[in-house]
């Protein structure tokens, strides 16, 4: 690999070179120089009117692998991901089976090597993600596992999150929780609210996420420990994290980065494409998470990537699974869906941030640093069709759109990907 | 001809007022039709229809095949209760089985919300939805407004109270739509479990005690309670609810003027109704289902003229 990035704008906040245009000389894998002048390299991009930043991270895709591979795979999930900006992922663990021994683990991490993508194992919990007995956690964190969390599956049991707290601190592990009370969303498909009473549709209340949240903190509050709520999605949620960072606990949360493109009146034509868990709310709860997002309640912007099979999703609206497909169109619906934002403190909750939380190093934009780099073009057209479509799966409800923003290449462990026409 | 502004009869959110109020003029001539000694006419000749029930239904079906006979159209019947069809498939596969045997309407009841508008979207016949779980059930509003119509002459400027299970009941919603449609004015009334907790919201009256919701209405149309569509405890026990929700006669005598009885069947009586006012004079129960085959065949036989304008 012999590449220079001519032009390219740099961007990346930490680095002295922030909102300039150079011409970057990245070498079997080490950005060696970083100038104005002319370099001479094997392979020349034009990158004027392109971005640098450090490799995308993405926290908690479900790549379905084992178990669920005619949805996804560690295959099709690396080709996806790195075609779509990404060098990390973390995986959730609800494959079948579940993450929870170093077998799994290593099913994971161990192609690393050979890969640009990297990809990291979130531990289960508890056995099976039942929440009912707890998985050997020190073995998992050596192994690999680089958060624990069921996934899916909220950890309803108050005892196993108190639990858990408590015996992650050795290694200073984090637990990540899906907060949501079961008993109050059973049977429920959409957010409750005037629109499922207009479609009749059984709710599930942003109380189911709210109550969750308030205890997942008082337990917080008394054990000690770190904890990362997956997915808020209620004005509520930002609130108490909110008020709970500031009193100075160790938490964190992410927003699913489609979570603030659609309000619960998408689905008036029971489409199942909008059916996602948790689920669209309302006008004020988008706010209130662009408002989360400005001030730094929430940390990370995830794709929450959910692969669903046609059988499971050309169904009846309740009876159709949950999930979006979110790791293609990530740029393209912050472009679209986070215009009062700056992409400048966005770009945080997708690079630096997650690698914080997950205690992975950070990679640079500096002479004689790794290159962990993603090229994009913020202000790039392009279609999202069944046949642009990367994942196995299509459970989109941007198919068929003409999106904007987009990455064209990424660089990392020594090996480049780009677009064609570079 | 008039036609509807819709191919299909999914909702009564999708109507217009002159959607319903063309439903009506029709269904008044089909109500003088049905009370020939000859009762048939050739309207829908060469259509055939298929009633596609995947839950169970006496009446509705009774009546929708009633309708469709009394207009000379084909009719085909299929029943699947089999609450273990799981998978989508079996609905439009079963539909398109139908369909492929040439079949221009169906008529649907689904256990699932949104069922008809799902195939809606992947069939190309009219489809009319006979009830979509706790969704909508059209054309039971539709004939309940219509016999409102019948009794105290308009509709509009009326107080209807809708009274019971609102949470598990798409006659419910139905009825809300078509009433503020047609310009009445509407409480709900049930145990606050039995509310959605946004109902308010859709700009009707909510009141938790009967007596009140009796005193303020011109028009109780008391719902049946849905155990089968309860998947979790909403009250104590039926008893409870027949002490504190039941209407029978004395409630009734207690009011200072009459009020008219209704109820969409079956009703489970000494439970939200007695008997002593389900068989009333002010009871308009059994006019609901002879209306039910006229508006039925009203919605029919509109729908066919937009299909064979099509």
């Amino acid at each position: 690999m012999d590449i220079v990035l001519n032009s390219v704008e740099i961007f990346d906040k930490r680095s002295p070179y922030h909102g300039k245009r150079k011409n970057v000389h990245i070498k079997n894998g080490v950005i060696t120089s970083i100038t104005s002048q002319k370099v001479k390299a094997r392979q020349t991009v034009d990158a004027k009117g392109l971005k640098l930043s450090i490799g995308w991270f993405d926290v908690g895709a479900h790549f379905g692998d084992p178990g669920f591979e005619h949805k996804e795979n560690l295959e099709s999930g690396r080709s996806l991901a790195e075609k779509s900006g990404f060098t990390g992922v973390a995986v959730l663990p609800n494959t079948n089976p579940v993450v929870q021994s170093k077998n799994e683990v290593s099913y994971i991490t161990s192609n690393n090597k050979n890969e640009l993508i990297q990809l990291y194992a979130l531990g289960a919990v508890s056995a099976n993600t039942e929440g009912k007995e707890l998985t050997e956690m020190i073995d998992l964190h050596h192994a690999g596992a680089v958060g624990f969390t069921d996934g899916f599956n909220p950890i309803w049991h108050t005892d196993i999150l108190l639990k858990t707290l408590q015996y992650l601190q050795k290694f200073d592990g984090l637990l990540i929780n899906r907060a949501e009370d079961r008993m109050l969303t059973m049977f429920g498909s959409m957010h409750e609210g005037t629109q499922s009473t207009l479609l009749g549709l059984k709710g599930m209340p942003g109380l189911a996420e709210e109550v969750m949240v308030q205890r997942d903190l008082r337990l917080l509050d008394y054990a000690g420990g770190r904890i990362h709520f997956s997915n808020i999605s209620t004005a509520g949620s930002v609130d108490l994290i909110r008020k709970a960072k500031k009193k100075g606990l160790a938490v964190t949360c992410d927003v699913a980065v489609h979570q603030i493109a659609f309000s619960d009146k998408a689905l008036e034509d029971y489409d199942t494409n909008f059916k996602v868990n948790p689920p669209f709310r309302e006008n004020g709860d988008i706010k209130a998470l662009i408002k989360g997002l400005k001030d730094g309640t929430i940390d990370l912007i995830v794709s929450s990537h959910c692969p669903q099979d046609e059988e499971s999703k050309n169904l009846e609206f309740d009876l159709a699974d949950f999930g979006i497909i979110g790791l293609q169109t990530f740029m393209s619906v912050i472009k679209g869906h986070y215009q009062d934002l700056s992409l400048e403190e966005l770009i945080q909750g997708f690079t630096t941030r997650p690698r914080e939380i997950l205690g992975l190093p950070l990679p640079e934009i500096k002479v004689g640093s790794q290159a962990d780099l993603t090229l994009f073009d913020p202000d790039k057209k392009w279609d999202y069709t069944l046949e642009s479509n990367l994942s196995k799966s299509r459970n989109s409800p941007f198919l068929g759109k003409t999106l904007t923003g987009k990455s064209v290449g990424v660089f990392n462990n020594g090996k480049v990907y780009l677009d064609e026409g570079l | 001809m008039q036609q509807l502004s819709s191919k299909h009869l999914l909702g009564i959110k999708d109507l217009t007022t002159s959607d319903i109020e063309l439903i009506f003029e029709t269904a008044d001539n089909f109500k003088e039709v049905i009370n020939r000694p000859i009762k048939k006419v050739p309207s829908l000749r060469d259509i055939t229809i298929a009633n596609v029930f995947f839950e169970n239904s006496t009446r509705t079906k009774l009546s929708f095949e009633l309708a469709e006979k009394r207009l000379s159209a084909d009719v085909v019947n299929f029943s699947s209760s089999n609450s273990s069809v799981k998978k989508g498939e079996t609905l439009l596969d079963t539909v398109n089985n139908i369909l492929a045997m040439k079949v221009d309407m169906v008529v649907l009841r689904h256990s699932s919300p949104g069922a008809p508008h799902f195939l809606a979207r992947h069939i190309k016949a009219n489809i009319i939805n006979a009830g979509d779980g706790t969704h909508e059930h059209p054309t039971q509003a539709l004939l309940d407004t219509f016999s409102i119509r019948e009794k105290l002459g308009d509709v509009a400027g009326k107080k209807v109270a809708i009274i019971g299970d609102i949470l598990h009941s798409r006659v419910a919603l139905s009825n809300i739509f078509a009433l503020q449609k047609l310009g009445a004015e509407v409480m709900v009334c049930g145990p606050n479990t039995l509310l959605p907790k946004f109902i308010g919201n859709v700009g009707v009256k909510v009141e938790l005690d009967v007596k009140k919701a009796l005193k303020w209405c011109d028009v109780a149309n008391v719902l049946r309670i849905q155990m089968e569509r309860q998947q979790i405890k909403y009250f104590p026990s039926l008893r409870e609810y027949t002490l504190y929700y039941g209407i029978n006669k004395q409630l009734l005598d207690a009011l200072d003027r009459p009020i008219t009885i209704m109820h969409p069947g079956p009703i489970n009586r000494g439970v939200e109704l007695n008997s002593d006012v389900a068989d009333s004079e002010h009871s308009i129960i059994l006019n609901q289902v002879e209306n039910g085959v006229a508006v039925r065949m009203a919605v029919l036989y509109l729908l066919a003229g937009i299909a064979s304008d099509n």
